[in-house]
Order: structure tokens, then sequence, then C-alpha cells
């Protein structure tokens, strides 16, 4: 069955998109951040607050800020811009999600050696991680959780431990949501992490949702840390989005050519936009649960993005979605070997988080593409069922007198 | 001069507005005897309960003379919140007819919206209409929503001394100013980022 | 303009977790089977920064005498989030209800001790004013389709009828309604409109309506329908990918006045 959303008439963006809602003229609000980004803000003011905010902290400490990496675009470009438009001497923090692609290993190789800056990397461990993805995508319909929570924990921590007050994210997140909105100041801190990027459950929480079956120390690098230890080093903690206007296309062409970063394919995603989302073997399966409780995934919101800067037709927008949006991504397999799950498991639980309006059809889903590095992921690391089962018998039990 | 005193005379919930004052840089502590209050730069006088008990409980822990020496001749800056807004009236309605402080030229009149789809008591968060020179509202956003809880309101006699209105079947008095005296009737201290922001405002506000 | 309120509900028990007891918190499928879902003072936290516009907080374990962990733990959250909380579960004195406001709570729900002596109505409200006493109404509905108040945690009729308990308890100087379904708990079907809509004709205070919430789409009939002043959910925030701010923002489409400059 399919059900007609209603949509964004300027970026068509569906109503069940994350903190949508719509004026008068039918156009959305996150449309409407980004008029304000374009004609409300004074960049150039901006540009000031950051030089200031800069120069109160360079030079004091062992490093002048840390720069979080994934290697992707937004924390190429950032810790490229840094370096280049003031000469800072940043720390690279890099939290390991576990599912990092050979080419963007390559990409982050050539960036720091053409750069030239000190990198620390953190590897949870597996078997941790297995639980909390097979948790959280039981509990929330979203496995990222331990990606979500280590991403913007962990270099709190480093910045604590090394006393680096300094720490500079990439994009606000008002480009693509309305959590924060443009005209408010977004620090990257505990509110905004209990806003909306830990998805709801604290390591805390986490913790009592698996019964105490993992020692409480393992979620240590989860956890976001006192904020009584991060005043104590005086920290600010912000997206240079904030005072730098963000284009994602303008920085991927700099950072292609100063850098020799590289774009990837991507399961699911159109092969012009080869800059997006390059950093995770797993990106396929993120995009499919997202299609089955919300009806859109990432061709949608890439042409959201393309719509409003007037840079693609409706008719063209509307064809890239139909051609790339909802497939099977192949990588499916690895998700189902990680967690434990059959793949009609998998579908049960992705359906009971959908969300109102869209109800998802499983009949009318076709198998995408392998992309072409595929066959060199590792393997390594199944779940035995026999660990799945006792976190999957909680979800049952609590599925148990469902009607819906 | 931060130190901020809020008054204890037993009647309730001091915890939430000690937190959030000290939350915003506050050196905050409370007073339980009536010659605190002078050890103190800036009065807060919250309200949890019923208009009578209150007054009650205000003049027997003698705050009612110390009030009026710190604050009407000693012209220290002060914030009532809810019921400790209400006081400042000459007069109250609810459970009869009660005398209060007679800070402010008002009566406390009990919520009567002709709307039948409006309760009583007010519960839940309504936009707050103020002027945008109003120092204790700097910084915060025209039409903020703040949180109210109450059944009566505070209907004053000279429209000079209304800061601040919500709409309820009609404006309802949302806050008071008069010299050093400002009150509200919402709760700052339970209107999270907005609410903050105001008593942030007026920690720094000369009075 | 009033706006209506979303409200998470969050129950508490307590649990051996580690070395000591405390209390954590759970939800609940029809009062009965329970699941543990969380730390309160972090859960708190969490419906704080995404500007829920109310919490209420139920102690589950009511058999008990009120102790001094739950205490604990509302005085930890009074001072980490700056938001209206209502506390219930065992109440059963007026002394009751002064320890609770003096913990942080901003109102405090009572249940089984009204029905035993409605007079605990009227002695709070005089006491702490009619805002601060919440009247919470747990039913079932029978086959017939008449509905009847429990108590004791869902346990014991009463041979009440809701709506008349509530015209009772709002006379006698209750200043909200807490009227939650027992079947409806948990079971994501959706929120008892039609109760709902007589509660809401037949008193004049705001009545918080709660038990079914399994997609954002009922908080709006909740309210459309059923004419609620706000709709409390527990099972909805825990397991849903659905905050209080996303389901605001479906609920702003649906026309309804809602907080949304936060």
């Amino acid at each position: 069955m399919t059900t007609a959303m209603k949509r964004c008439v300027r970026c068509l963006l569906p109503e069940t998109h994350e903190t949508i809602s719509f004026d008068e003229e039918g156009v959305c609000n996150i449309c409407r951040q980004q008029d304000y980004k374009k004609d409300r803000i004074d960049w150039s003011a901006k540009k000031r607050e950051l030089d200031d905010l800069i120069e109160t902290y360079r030079g004091k400490y062992d490093y002048d800020c840390i720069v979080p990496f994934s290697g992707g675009k937004d924390s190429t470009w950032t810790l490229y811009y840094l370096m280049k438009e003031y000469g800072l001497k940043p720390l690279v923090v890099r939290f390991d999600h576990g599912f990092l692609r050979p080419n963007l290993q390559e990409n982050t190789l050539r960036t720091l050696r053409k750069l030239g800056a000190d990198m620390h990397v953190f590897t949870p461990n597996w078997k941790v991680v297995q639980k909390l993805m097979l948790q959280s995508f039981l509990e929330k319909g979203d496995f990222c959780w331990h990606c979500h929570t280590g991403i913007f924990s962990y270099p709190m921590w480093v910045a604590i431990q090394k006393n680096i007050p300094l720490i500079f994210w990439g994009e606000p997140s008002a480009e693509y949501t309305s959590y924060f909105s443009y005209d408010q100041p977004e620090e990257v801190d505990e509110k905004r992490f209990n806003r909306y990027v830990n998805l709801g459950i604290t390591a805390e929480d986490m913790f009592v949702r698996l019964g105490g079956m993992i020692d409480e120390r393992d979620l240590k690098p989860f956890r976001y840390p006192p904020l009584r230890d991060l005043r104590r080093i005086s920290y600010r903690s912000v997206c240079l989005g904030s005072y730098v206007p963000w284009d994602v296309k303008r920085q991927s062409e700099i950072i292609s050519r100063e850098l020799g970063w590289k774009g990837d394919q991507v399961e699911n995603v159109p092969p012009a936009y080869d800059y997006e989302k390059i950093e995770c073997q797993l990106q396929g399966v993120r995009d499919y649960i997202k299609f089955i409780k919300r009806g859109y995934t990432r061709p949608s919101h890439l042409m959201a993005l393309d719509l409003r800067n007037g840079r693609i037709s409706r008719e063209e927008a509307e064809r890239l979605v139909k051609e790339y949006e909802g497939k099977r991504p192949p990588s499916l397999d690895l998700f189902l070997e990680y967690v434990g799950l059959t793949e009609a498991e998998f579908l049960e639980v992705a359906l009971s988080h959908g969300v109102s309006p869209y109800h998802h059809d499983p009949a009318s889903v076709t198998p995408g593409q392998k992309v072409h590095d595929f066959d060199q992921w590792q393997r390594v690391g199944r779940m035995e069922r026999s660990d799945t089962e006792v976190i999957l018998k909680r979800w049952q039990i609590h599925r148990a007198d469902d009607r819906e | 001069m931060r130190r901020v005193g809020v008054v204890d005379y037993g009647m309730g919930n001091l915890m939430s507005m000690v937190s959030a004052l000290d939350m915003v840089g506050a050196d905050v502590g409370l007073c339980q005897r009536p010659e605190d209050l002078a050890t103190c730069d800036r009065i807060v006088l919250p309200g949890v309960g019923a208009f009578r008990a209150c007054m009650e409980a205000l003049a027997q822990g003698g705050f009612i003379e110390a009030l009026g020496e710190q604050v009407l001749r000693g012209g220290k800056p002060f914030l009532g919140v809810c019921l400790g807004m209400q006081v400042l009236a000459r007069r109250s309605e609810e459970g009869g007819s009660h005398d209060g402080l007679g800070w402010i030229d008002a009566e406390v009149c009990r919520l009567r919206p002709a709307d039948s789809a409006l309760r009583v008591p007010q519960i839940g968060w309504n936009d707050v209409e103020f002027s945008a020179d109003s120092a204790v509202f700097r910084r915060i956003p025209p039409l903020a929503d703040f949180y109210f809880v109450h059944s009566f309101h505070m209907v004053c006699a000279d429209a000079g001394n209304v800061e601040a209105t919500c709409d309820y079947d009609g404006k309802v008095t949302a806050a008071v100013r008069k010299g050093n005296i400002f009150a509200t009737q919402f709760h700052p201290e339970k209107s999270q980022t907005h609410g903050l922001q105001l008593l942030e405002n007026f920690l720094n506000w000369r009075g | 303009m009033l706006k209506r309120r979303l409200i998470p509900k969050l129950q508490l028990k307590s649990r051996q977790l580690g070395a000591v007891n405390r209390p954590i918190l759970v939800t609940t499928v029809g009062f009965e089977r329970v699941l543990d879902i969380g730390d309160p003072v972090s859960q708190a936290k969490i419906y704080e920064a995404q500007a829920a516009d109310e919490l209420v907080l139920l102690d589950l374990d009511s058999g008990a005498p009120r102790n001094e962990a739950v205490l604990s733990v509302l005085r930890r959250i009074a001072q980490e989030i700056f938001m209206p909380f209502t506390v219930g579960g065992g109440v059963r004195t007026v002394d009751d209800f002064r320890v609770l406001l003096s913990a942080g709570a901003d109102k405090v729900s009572i249940n089984t001790a009204a029905v035993a002596d409605p007079g605990l109505i009227d002695a709070a409200s005089l006491r702490f004013g009619a805002q601060c006493v919440v009247l919470s109404i747990d039913y079932r509905q029978h086959v017939d389709g008449r509905r009847e108040v429990f108590v004791d945690g869902g346990r014991r009729a009463t041979g009440l009828d809701p709506v008349a308990w509530a015209k009772e308890a709002v006379a006698r100087g209750a200043g909200e309604i807490l009227l939650t379904s027992i079947e409806r708990d948990g079971s994501r079907s959706g929120l008892d409109v039609d109760l709902i809509r007589q509660m809401v004709d037949a008193v004049d205070v705001p009545v918080i309506a709660a038990g079914g919430c399994g997609v954002a789409r009922h908080f709006v009939e909740g309210f459309v329908q059923g004419g609620a002043d706000a709709v409390a959910s527990g099972t909805f925030f825990s397991f849903k990918d659905q905050n209080p701010m996303q389901t605001r923002a479906h609920i702003k489409n649906a026309g309804i006045p809602i907080r949304i400059h936060l």
C-alpha cells in the first residue's frame, strides 16, 4: 500500500522527515532556515567571531584544537580549513565505528600526510559494539547508537584528558533538521547530545536496557563526560558551519583538488553524488531501514539540497529518487551476520518502527547493486545466535501484545 | 552583586528556584529568618499554595516587615514568582477576601474564561507578549512560551505596572514591574531556556 | 495562546543493579509486564533537552513506604532540569504532598488514597491550591462497554464510574485529571478517545490522556477527537525513533497549537 505523504512544495521532503513542519505556503522549516542562513546572517561578523574564538585558545595547549574526524567530506573540509586558513595545530581524533571502507582509509592517509597532523584513533570492543547495535536496532529502529554516541562523546574525553579545550565539528544540524535553527547558538554539548544524537538513550540507560550483560566500564567511551569536568577546562565545542556558510558541493571540490580526496560509490546513491557518506560499509542498511520506517531516504535528502539551491529540476529530482531509493542493499547480508538476525526478523523489527502516516510494503522492494569494493570488505565477527537470542527475547516479550 | 536570597517561609518548592539561579551563575542562598534578607543583594519570593496560607506564613515568619525594609525602602531588586507575585496585590478573592502586601495597586481574581474550551487552572505553556525594550526580557525572542500554572490572576489598576501579558480569552497579567519590584505569574525556574535567560537577566537588572 | 502539552511518563521501580538497589525507569504493558528502560535522572535530562512540556513521574513501588532513594532521585532531577513535573504513586497524606513538593515536584497526583478517602482532595487543595492536586484515574472497560475505576495499580475494582468520580474530585478541589486506560497501557493501539471526550466535556479542569500511543497520529487523535489538553506516553517515547521534538512537529502539522519555538 502506498500512502500519499505531505511534502514540502520547495524541497519535496515528506512529513515523516524528523522535525519537519510546514508553513501556510507549504514550505518546510528546513527550507526557511536555509533562507535565514542566506539572507539574514551577517557571515563576515560570524567570521570575526571565529577569529576571536581561535585567538582565545591558540598556542596555549599541546594542541590548538581537536578535530573529530571520520575522513568524510565534512570533517576533511573542517580540518583543511582550520589548518589552511588559520594555521592551527589540531589533534585529529577518530572514533572508529568498525565499518570504514578502503577508499576512506586511503583518503585519510593522503589528507594527514599532505596537511601534517597528529591523529589519535580509538576502536571500541567489537563484542560490545555488536550488542549495542542489536539493542538499539530492536528498541529504536536505528542500529547506529554506538557510532552516534561514540563519535560525539569520545573526543570530549580526549579533550579533558589531554587538556585541549577547543573542539571543532563540521556542519551545524540546522542544515538538515530543525532540532536547532540558524538563529540559535548551537553548541555541540550535552544538551545537543541528549536532544537527538543519542536516540534518547544515554550509556546509563543502555546499561539498564542490556540488563547488566556488559561491564559498565565498557560503556565509558559512549558516555558524555560530566559537565563539571568540561567546564573545568573551559571548553568550547562548536560547528565550523556556524561561522562559515556550509556548502557541501563546493567544499568537496576543494578537498578533491587540494588534498586528492576521492569520492566513492555508495549503495543506492546516484553516482553524481559520490561525495556523500562514503565512510561506512553499512550506509546502505541505514538508509534502507530509514526507507522502511519513513518512506524516503538519502536520494530524497540529496535532491532536497539541490532543489533548494536551484541546482536540479523537479522532474530530474523525482526521476533520480525513483531510480535509487528504497532498494534492498547487498550490505544487509553483512549486517544480519554481525547482529545474528534473519532477514524476516530484520523486517519485522524495522516495520515495527514505522512513522505515521507511511506504511511500508516489503513486496514492492527490488534488489540494489553491490558497490565496487563490496567483495574486499572484511567479514569477520559474526554474532553467535545464542547471544542474539538473549537480547532478542526481551524485544519479543515486549511486542507480544502488539495489536497495531 | 550577585548574592541572591530566596525567601523560605515554609511553603514548598524552593529547590527548583535555587537550582535554576545557581545554574545561571548566582551566589544563591535560602533566607529562613527575616534578618537573612539584609545579607542579600537581590531577593526572590517564590510561591506555591493558597493565597491566605502564604500571607499567614509570611506574617508568622516575620518576613512582611523585613521585605518592606529591604525592598520598598532599601530598593533591592526583587523577583516574585506565581503566588509570590500575587501577594504583592492589595487583595485576593482566593478562598474569601484576603489582604496582600499592597505593594502594587492590583486585585487578584479568579480566571473566568468565557470560552468553555479553556480550563481553570490554566496549566501549560503560553506565549508572553512584552515590549522589546524590557530589560528583564532581554535576549528572549518575541512571544516566547513560558510555563503557567494558576487559577487566579492579577488585575492591575495602573496599566503602567503591567510588564507582560498572555492571552487566556483576553489579556492576563504575565509579569508586573514597579521600580525595583519585578514579578511573574509564570514560572521562570520551570520554563527551560527562556526561563533561565530571564533569571540571568534578573541578576543583571539594576531595578 | 495556551499550547497543548506533550508529557513523557516515567515510571519508577526499585531494582538490584550491581551492588545497590536503586530506582530505575520501566515501562509497562497492561500495568503488568514490566520492562527496564533506563536511569530516571538520565531520562529526565534527555526530555529536558528535547523540550518536552512537562514530565509525570510515578513510583510503582507504592506499596512500600516512601523511601529516601526515590526522594533523592527526585531532588537530583529538580537540580538538573528546569521544567515542570508531577509526582505520584503511594501518596496517602497531606504531608506526603509537602514532602514531594519540597523535593522539587510542581504537582502531586493521587489515586488509590483519594478513592479510600476523598477528603484528602479537599485537604490538599486547601493547603496547596487546586493547581497542585492531580487526580489520577486508572480504569478498565468491561465487555458491555461500561468503564470502571481500578485502584492499587489496576488490581482492585471500585465500582466507580470514571467520569462521575472525576466530577466529584473536581468539586472537591482537584485541579487536573490524569486519565489512563489500563488495557491500552503499552499496547500502542491508540488512545481511548471516546472516554477522553466524555471526560473533557464533563469537567472544566485540564485533562491529561494516557495509555495507548503507538504512532504520532495517536497523539493527534487524543487532541482533536478527544479534546485532551495534554497527552502522556511512556512506551512510545521509550521504544520509537520519534522523540518529543519529532512528535511535536507532527502535531503542529495537524494544525494543533503546540510549543514550537524552543
